[in-house]
């Protein structure tokens, strides 16, 4: 039981990794740019969570969107004013582009909440429940379930709607999808802008069970490139499922070889993604 | 016509400079007394160290790597884990780093130069942080608190000096023979080759370049030199812990010391620690604590501004206002 | 007459993307000394089977030899070693590079020290009438110029063969001459030569044979003159062109 218990909170956990990674794979897949700043993207979305719910009292269901909403707009403010002018220069601008900005945004949100760890009380959105043995907690099923939901959301509203092809069709090829008269500027700005998006919803879920730091995204980032790449870039089914997996991979290694070693098993596990499959598990040979 | 006849009274004048800039460096340190200022000078040296050996890799190969500190690291935990378990001084543990530095470069070039650009990044924050939890959680490396070099010196072999100025002179000593190297290879084939392959890497192939290997070529010596700055730091500083040794913000600093100077010109990580180590050492001691988070933001918008406005640094601005000046003369 | 094995023999070459067959079992021998003309309309495979060719992209089926030696899955390095060099349709120099030291690079292939590389380099670049801009970066030059240059870097690794993919395409007609002139001197030195081309008046005047490629394979093979009259070959091209005509 114990161990269902553990797949569980793995799987819920995975749900909202999934949810943020299917922002950074749309980003890549797209533009074949990397967000280093993912992670930190993340990280704003808790401190949005965190500010909101310590200074007006306010619950998800105001944070989440507001959070959704104020990463739309960073994503689309970063694409228009950084990325759409490094994206075709130098490897070494366009990495470092977004890594000077996962700085920025790290050790300005640590210099204004300084580094304690901080959360949201656990009972926020209700007791403890257990069913037929397992304990459900509120904050982690409702956090599950969302990012689930959102994350097979962004699937669907990628590929069975307008909007969706024509995002598809300037990933595909940015030539090709200029001479049937889309615009790649505003498809790429928009990508971003849902990109980030995710990683909006996705912090401000995850701040409801997650301690919140300010260089918190430091690991998250690692996990949505370890994501990323077992589900093959580009994809949010892939990046859906490669999330469960890690999810709920990072919870038995915490259960049997203890929570300081996770990460040696996540990047351990990236490691030997990116050199025995490079294109993702799931992705084609 | 007039390029041919200012050419050699060109190269001559810039060898006057060199010379001057040469001696400036070797007798400053002398002229200042105040023991900040040498401190200061000294990590200008260590910086610039670490960031030319990146500049092997990242600058001259293209090969942006952001976990150098992983060599780093092995430097400095070989130099005080010889001293903590063989009471060796510990320069004596530098060869044992730079050994485990290329191993270890060889077991992580082989396969991660393969990878194509951000795979490539991505693989070595992945590895520098794999190895930083390691080393967290074993404790018989010093876990999570470090490890600690003598508390006093023993002998000359500890390398242990109250004043900067010897380090300053050590390091300084590391960095001629890096650049001198670096400088013999930007005229070689293996600068000629490094600089095809980060141009464009199929075409270079299809000249005969034979690209993995001369990358990793590029990050044995990258990391040796690397591993031998850690192994340095240590014996300075008489201290290591995960952060300091093997945190992701040195691997960071390699990289933006080199951007900000020039990635892949002889003297832009030299140029670029002159800058930052100041501005980090000036915001420290102005701000205490709080001054690691501000000179953060600092570093990340100079790269943000680098990457944006002029991926080749200082030295892409230098050339660009040449160029403006030379049409403007006429 | 046939007493060597051919300079460079590909069998029936296949490349396909996804389920796409770029390349369908095409088949090319070159002997020492050809100029040989590939024509075809765009889409038909010739890049993808230079690629192939130059050990940039491994067939899914199908042997190459060059020089008697298989080279069907070796990498482009060993290809350049073997004395294959080419250029690429979308001009691919160092951009960060001046002209000369985009030349000495390929020059390095044969030459170990610097100053014989940088001597063979200036000989080349002369041979191509570089010398005026040998200094520029090379990333500053215009698509003409970087197609001379590809012409230039691929001669200093002293190739026996060399395959120009569509170094001519984009030119004035003042640059095609003299484009036709350069091929003619390279073809002097004794290196053979593979063309692909658009403009039906250079491989007329230059190539000895010419391939026709459609759909991923050879259509036509032959005299450049009997083969632009060859019913297949007009139907290939004018086939495509009115059904672009028709999308349009
Ligand atoms: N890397 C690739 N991935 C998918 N399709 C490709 C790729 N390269 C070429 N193709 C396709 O293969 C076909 C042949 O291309 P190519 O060899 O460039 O033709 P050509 O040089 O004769 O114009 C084209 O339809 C092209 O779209
Ligand atoms: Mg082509």
């Amino acid at each position: 039981m114990i161990l269902g218990q553990v797949v569980l909170n793995g799987f819920l956990v995975g749900a909202v990794y999934a949810l943020f990674s299917s922002g950074l794979t749309l980003i890549w897949g797209m533009m074949n740019v990397v967000n280093f700043a993912h992670g930190d993207f993340v990280m704003i979305a808790m401190y949005v969570a965190f500010v909101v719910f310590t200074a007006l009292h306010l619950g998800p269901a105001v944070f989440v969107p507001l959070a959704a909403v104020l990463l739309f707009l960073l994503g689309v403010l970063v694409y228009f004013s950084l990325v759409r002018h490094v994206m075709r220069g130098p490897m070494l601008a366009q990495i470092l582009g977004t890594f000077g900005l996962a700085l920025v945004l790290r050790y300005a949100t640590l210099w204004v909440f300084s580094a304690n760890f901080v959360s949201l009380p656990d009972n926020l959105l209700g007791p403890v429940v257990t069913v037929a043995g397992l304990r459900l907690e509120p904050s982690r099923v409702v956090a599950g379930l969302a990012a689930l939901t959102l994350t097979i959301g962004l699937h669907l509203l990628l590929t069975r709607t307008a909007l969706g092809s024509r995002l598809l069709a300037v990933a595909e090829d940015r030539n090709a999808a200029m001479l049937v008269g889309i615009r790649p500027d505003p498809m790429q700005a928009l990508a971003w802008g849902i990109g980030a998006a995710c990683t909006g919803v996705a912090g401000a879920l995850i701040a409801l069970f997650f301690y919140i730091s300010p260089t918190v995204g430091e690991s998250l980032a690692l996990i949505a490139f370890v994501v990323v790449c077992l589900g093959g870039f580009g994809s949010v089914p892939g990046a859906l499922v490669a999330g469960l997996l890690i999810g709920v991979i990072e919870s038995l290694s915490a259960f049997w070889i203890g929570p300081a070693n996770k990460d040696v098993v996540v990047f351990i596990l990236f490691l030997a993604v990116l050199w025995f499959r490079p294109q993702g598990l799931l992705g084609k040979a | 016509m007039s390029a041919s006849i200012t050419a050699p009274a060109r190269s001559a004048g810039r060898l006057v400079f060199a010379a001057f800039v040469l001696l400036a460096l070797l007798v400053w340190p002398l002229l200042v007394e105040n023991v900040f200022y040498q401190r200061v000078g000294a990590l200008v040296m260590l910086a610039a160290l670490s960031a030319s050996a990146w500049n092997l890799v990242g600058g001259y190969a293209g090969q942006i790597s952001i976990g150098h500190v992983l060599f780093f690291g092995c430097g400095a935990y070989a130099s005080l884990l010889g001293f903590t378990w063989f009471e060796w001084p510990p320069i004596m543990g530098a060869p044992f780093g730079i050994a485990l530095s290329l191993l270890l470069a060889v077991l992580v070039g082989l396969p991660t130069l393969r990878l194509k650009g951000h795979y490539f990044s991505m693989a070595t924050i992945a590895l520098a942080e794999l190895a930083r939890i390691i080393v967290v959680n074993s404790p018989s490396l010093g876990g999570g608190v470090g490890i600690s070099g003598p508390a006093i010196p023993r002998s000359m072999a500890d390398l242990s000096f109250i004043s900067p100025l010897p380090y300053y002179y050590i390091f300084g000593a590391v960095l001629a023979v890096l650049l001198l190297f670096t400088w013999w290879m930007g005229r070689a084939r293996m600068g000629f080759y490094l600089r095809a392959i980060r141009g464009q890497e199929r075409a270079a192939r299809s000249l005969g370049v034979p690209a993995q290997r001369y990358k990793l070529y590029a990050l044995l010596v990258s990391a040796g030199f690397t591993s031998l700055a850690g192994s340095l730091y240590a014996a300075m500083v008489g201290f290591v812990d995960p952060d300091s040794g093997l945190g992701i913000l040195l691997s960071v600093k390699m990289v933006i010391v080199s951007a900000l100077g020039g990635a892949g010109t002889l003297f832009g990580p030299l140029v670029g620690a002159a800058i930052l180590v100041p501005l980090e050492e000036f915001t420290n001691a102005a701000f205490g604590g709080d001054g690691t988070g501000i000179t953060y933001v600092v570093y990340g918008a100079i790269i943000m501004l680098i990457s944006r406005y002029a991926p080749g640094g200082l030295a892409e601005i230098l050339a660009r206002l040449k160029a403006w000046g030379a049409r403007h003369a006429r | 007459m046939r007493a060597d094995p051919p300079l460079l023999e590909a069998r029936d070459i296949s490349v396909a993307f996804g389920s796409f067959r770029a390349v369908d079992g095409a088949s090319l021998t070159i002997g020492k000394g050809e100029i040989i003309g590939l024509i075809g309309p765009n889409g038909a495979g010739k890049s993808t089977f230079f690629n192939c060719l130059a050990g940039d992209r491994q067939p899914a089926s199908g042997s190459i030899r060059l020089r008697g030696h298989d080279v069907t899955r070796a990498s482009p390095e060993d290809h350049a070693r073997l004395g294959l060099a080419r250029s690429w349709q979308v001009p691919a120099v160092f951009d960060d590079m001046s002209v000369r030291d985009n030349v000495v690079v390929g020059a390095f292939l044969r030459h170990k020290r610097a100053s014989d590389a940088a001597a063979v380099a200036d000989r080349v670049i002369a041979f191509t009438g570089l010398a005026p801009i040998a200094q520029s970066r090379s990333g500053s030059l215009g698509t003409p110029a970087r197609k001379r240059l590809e012409i230039a870097r691929a001669l200093a690794t002293e190739p026996e063969i060399l395959l120009l993919d569509e170094a001519l395409a984009g030119l004035t007609p003042t640059e095609v001459r003299a484009a036709i002139e350069l091929v003619r001197r390279i073809h002097a030195q004794g290196i053979t030569l593979v063309i692909v081309e658009h403009v039906m008046e250079v491989i007329l005047s230059l190539a000895d044979r010419a391939v026709v490629f459609n759909q991923g394979r050879v259509i036509a093979e032959g005299k450049p003159r009997d083969v632009v009259q060859d019913p297949g070959v007009i139907e290939a091209y004018l086939g495509r062109s009115l059904s672009r005509k028709a999308r349009a």
